[in-house]
């Protein structure tokens, strides 16, 4: 029990951080998809009627022709988009129908990419991936969820012939450290399934390069990469014999895949070569009502289907596949999951942060004060408070930016201002007393998620609430002030009813931390 | 170190295992290969785990990397690697 014990501590220290970036960044990311709406910024004299889908994707393929190679078309009544891979500039380039001039030429226009930011940072922790073949950040998260596993089936054998007593025992008794310790154990205990889900589905996700590559090496040999992608690609690429086709308007691509299956709710349209006889359209959604919802109609150009991918009518691999993403994305049962899993992300990022301050509190306890607890205490408190003050400024900046002459600069602002908020409360956390900086930290934190909807209700009035992805965004933005105000609440409540740990309280010096009794 | 050496070296072994369970069911192997990756994770999670529970740091470690060495060379006694999609 005892190893088990150390086990999971040490997994958890060196995992920690890491996973409370992941929690509360994917705890907001469970709304993406309203999010990019949200981000957009909106003008009281927008009279423009931008360009449909098939007049956007006509310009896309004229003005860049490596879109014709593969593409990807995002159907949206007022401001369609297109994604594809520029290999000029070796990174994938959008553009959407309000992007492009009363001539029909492209002008990149700055837009925000909050969205994609969280999302980065919730699956690679923000680092950039320069092109190489595997990505850095996705694969270290994919190796911390290795290890967060292991760790939640070392608590779940810790905690398991006590379980029971357990999952009633949010009683701090006085005892401050019992309190983390509870609560520690009680998140754990109610959300150990979510947890469970996200770990081994993040490291399916962020392992896959390494698990692909040793798999080829060890055991099936080279031939397993392209079995890969027969197994996992909807149709095979294009092989052209240079016979050009007119495409047909994307309103009959919809129409046909719907045809082929009338209950797919379209989210998205793959075009690998655009204009080419032996081309293929990818119409990719959902059909309601299953865990692994996703679904795909392949048609050639002239609108012949191709393949038909859906539950009940795909192989055991896109079977298997579809709940890997939709049970860790939650997107699989509508509004209600989706606050779940926002709401369980939050506790994650809870879980991980008592996790810390425990195994800190009984390294202390064990060994004496000392340097290095009292350090990792204070990393601890400043990494948690500068993700997330720094989210609040990326999402102040995403929407004043914009209303401002330095609108050109919002995407690298929103990054730029949450790093340097996370060095600079990172490097207070290390000078101040941690209860002392906790206490400020959580002072202001439920004040920066509240001003958010303030502030796009004051620049954009009542289009802040009238619309429902804002309205959505803006409540859950409510949500986590509320639910800061909660954890602030309790933990001045444990202020002062019960004394704090010794490292709490002091400097980091010859000598300290010192005992409160000795302060 | 122990802990870190043991989620290193039970990787190689979750996959080399996994590769033998394919090789002994009678079913073609790129018909399930999303289950083997995710088996794969589950079992290297667990090996993980197992490696920390002896009292000693060293014998669990030889263990594993005994048995990479074993399940490497059973490995090679099956038709697997190299047989194409």
């Amino acid at each position: 029990m005892r190893r088990m014990i150390d086990l999971h501590a040490w997994l958890g220290m060196a995992s920690g951080l890491a996973l409370f970036v992941a929690f509360f960044a994917g705890a907001i990311n469970v709304f993406h998809h309203e999010l990019h709406h949200w981000q957009e910024p909106h003008f009281a004299e927008q009279t423009a009627t931008p360009m449909g889908m098939d007049r956007l994707l006509e310009r896309v393929t004229e003005q860049y022709p490596d879109a014709r190679k593969r593409l990807y078309l995002l159907p949206d009544d007022d401001d369609p988009g297109v994604m594809w891979f520029e290999s000029a500039d070796s990174d994938w380039v959008t553009a959407h129908a309000t992007d492009f001039n009363a001539e029909g030429v492209h002008e990149a226009t700055p837009r925000s990419a909050l969205a994609d930011f969280i999302n980065e940072l919730h699956f690679a922790l923000g680092i950039p991936n320069p092109g190489w073949p595997i990505n850095i950040g996705m694969t270290f998260m994919g190796l911390i969820s290795v290890m967060y596993g292991v760790a939640l089936f070392s608590g779940l054998l810790i905690h398991w012939p006590k379980i029971r007593k357990e999952f009633f025992a949010l009683k701090h008794e006085g005892n401050m450290r019992r309190y983390w310790k509870n609560l520690h154990n009680v998140i754990g205990i109610i959300s150990f399934p979510f947890h469970l889900i996200m770990s081994v589905t993040g490291a399916a996700m962020g392992m896959f390069t390494v698990v692909a590559v040793l798999l080829g090496a060890l055991v099936f040999g080279p031939q397993l990469r392209g079995v890969i992608t027969e197994q996992t690609e909807v149709w095979s690429a294009v092989e052209s014999q240079g016979n050009t086709v007119i495409m047909p308007h994307m309103g009959d691509v919809l129409s046909a895949a719907r045809n082929e299956l009338p209950e797919l709710t379209v989210d998205w349209l793959e075009i690998r070569g655009y204009g080419d006889a032996a081309g293929w359209i990818d119409v990719a959604g959902s059909v309601p009502g299953y865990v692994g919802h996703h679904a795909h109609v392949v048609l050639d150009p002239t609108l012949g289907p191709l393949r038909v991918i859906a539950p009940g009518q795909r192989s055991l691999n896109f079977a298997s596949l579809s709940p890997v993403y939709s049970l860790h994305f939650g997107d699989y049962g509508g509004l209600l999951v989706k606050l779940l899993y926002f709401l369980l992300g939050l506790l994650g990022s809870l879980l991980f942060v008592s996790g810390n301050i425990l195994w800190c509190e009984r390294r202390s306890d064990r060994t004496g004060p000392g340097r290095s607890s009292a350090f990792l205490l204070r990393l601890t408190l400043g990494v948690c408070a500068g993700v997330v003050v720094g989210l609040a400024f990326s999402f102040l900046v995403s929407k004043l930016l914009p209303h401002t002459p330095l609108s050109g600069l919002v995407a690298l602002a929103e990054r730029g201002v949450f790093a340097v908020i996370l060095v600079l409360l990172v490097a207070w956390s290390l000078r101040a007393s941690p209860l002392r900086f906790s206490s400020q930290m959580l002072r202001v934190a439920p004040f920066c998620y509240l001003s958010i909807p303030l502030l796009q209700t004051v620049l954009e009035g009542s289009h802040a609430w009238l619309e429902a992805d804002n309205r959505l965004i803006n409540l859950v933005l409510l949500a986590v002030a509320a639910c800061l105000w909660v954890v602030r609440r309790q933990f001045r409540k444990r202020i002062r009813q019960a004394e704090p740990h010794p490292l709490w309280v002091g400097k980091v010096s010859e000598g300290d931390p010192r005992h409160l009794t000795d302060t | 170190m122990r802990y870190f050496l043991g989620v290193l070296l039970s990787l190689p072994l979750s996959l080399m295992l996994i590769g033998l369970l394919a090789a002994a069911l009678p079913m073609p192997w790129q018909g399930w290969l999303v289950l083997q990756l995710i088996a794969a994770i589950v079992l290297w999670m667990l090996l993980a785990l197992l490696v920390a529970l002896p009292a000693k740091t060293w014998p669990p470690l030889i263990a594993l990397v005994v048995g990479n060495l074993a399940a490497w060379l059973v490995l090679q006694a099956t038709p697997l690697y190299g047989v194409g999609a």
